[in-house]
């Protein structure tokens, strides 16, 4: 029964797979401990993913601007923003973390830690909610009158320092950052962080 | 017969049957079969994850350096990749090494799909890569409903359609 016929087929070759496999995790490997030995990220973007969370113990920033905001999150077009912009930045225990429904229903949080002193150049942020101890030194604050709301009114301070810091972010920017001893995990958790929903 | 002669036949019977299953599939698992599918199944999801970062944050802010045009450049042409790599399977290896270069790549800017988008593009480019056309001997084919038709037909015809399928 049956007949014998010649037919075109493909045909993975395991070999090639995996040394093609193994060479491209090498070279995620390279290009990510080239970040771990500089520990330098370039203009790295974090945000259209909906609301996440900064927490850090101390914050020193030069150049500090802050600006009201409109801007999107996860859940809605448009929302009323504060937007922080911070020449320099050096933190001390940073710590960002995101919380993710999986599909299955259960919730997983995405950690972002750096132990060692994180140094930003070029932040921009914004926040929904800043709940920090704030010192400033020659803080000025500014009304103008304009019909435009991003200029109509501005808070500008030469230095900055932040204490016991946790913002609800929807918008990070930074043009160069270094990161120092970053750990990046993930955890399941019962139910995500609430704050300020 | 020694050991590793019963294990290579085995083998060999393995892979006929393989064969012999595309053969008597349908025309999807045929094809399929013409093109590295898995490969550019994969390469195709990467593209999406990866373009999802900048697609977002398109909409909600102008960065400044427009880096994430960047991202947008990463994530389309590994996208275009994917599809490339289902229309011209005769060059999965160029389109493998390209995606993950790509991907490796998409980690800045893109922060490459969160990771997964990138380790995705890999797996993906190195299917791809691995993937090969032959041409093999099938034993044993059962011939459908359709080819018994052709074969009722006529000789000349059958000669006809022969020369067809050679020139396809």
């Amino acid at each position: 029964m049956g007949e014998e016929r010649k037919e075109t087929v493909g045909r993975t070759w395991k070999k090639k797979f995996f040394i093609a496999l193994f060479a491209g995790f090498l070279g995620l490997g390279g290009l990510m401990s080239v970040f771990g030995f500089t520990g330098t990220a370039f203009a790295l973007p974090l945000g259209g993913i909906g609301d996440f969370y900064v927490e850090f113990d101390e914050l020193n920033g030069k150049g500090f601007q802050l600006l009201p905001h409109i801007g999107e999150t996860g859940d809605s077009d448009a929302e009323p923003m504060i937007r922080n912009k911070i020449e320099e930045v050096e933190i001390k225990n940073l710590h960002i973390y995101k919380d993710i429904k999986m599909p299955t229903g259960g919730w997983v949080r995405v950690h972002i830690r750096a132990s060692g002193p994180t140094k930003i150049s070029g932040l921009i942020q914004d926040a929904r909610m800043i709940d920090a101890d704030l010192s400033f030194n020659e803080l000025a604050i500014k009304e103008q009158n304009t019909e435009d709301f991003s200029t109509n009114w501005s808070q500008d301070a030469k230095t900055i320092t932040i204490k016991d810091a946790k913002l609800v972010t929807d918008y990070l920017f930074q043009s160069v950052v270094s990161l120092d001893g970053t750990k990046i995990y993930v955890e399941k958790i019962d139910e995500p962080d609430m704050t300020h929903q | 017969m020694s050991r590793k002669e019963a294990k290579a036949l085995k083998k060999e019977e393995k892979l006929q049957g393989k064969h012999r299953k595309i053969a008597n599939g349908g025309k999807f698992r045929k094809w399929r079969n013409k093109r590295p599918f898995w490969g550019a199944s994969l390469i195709f999801l990467a593209g999406l994850m990866i373009l999802y970062i900048p697609l977002h944050l398109y909409s909600i802010a102008f960065i400044p350096g427009s880096f994430v045009f960047i991202g947008f450049l990463f994530g389309g042409l590994i996208l275009i990749m994917g599809i490339l790599d289902y229309i011209y399977p005769q060059f999965s290896t160029v389109f493998g090494v390209v995606t993950i270069f790509l991907s490796i790549l998409s980690v800045m800017g893109a922060l490459g799909g969160f990771v997964i988008g990138t380790i995705i593009g890999i797996i993906g480019g190195a299917l791809s890569i691995a993937w090969e056309k032959q041409e093999v001997t099938i034993r044993g084919v059962v011939p459908n409903k359709k080819q018994q038709d052709q074969d009722e037909v006529p000789n000349e015809f059958m000669e006809d359609k022969e020369v067809k399928t050679v020139q396809a």
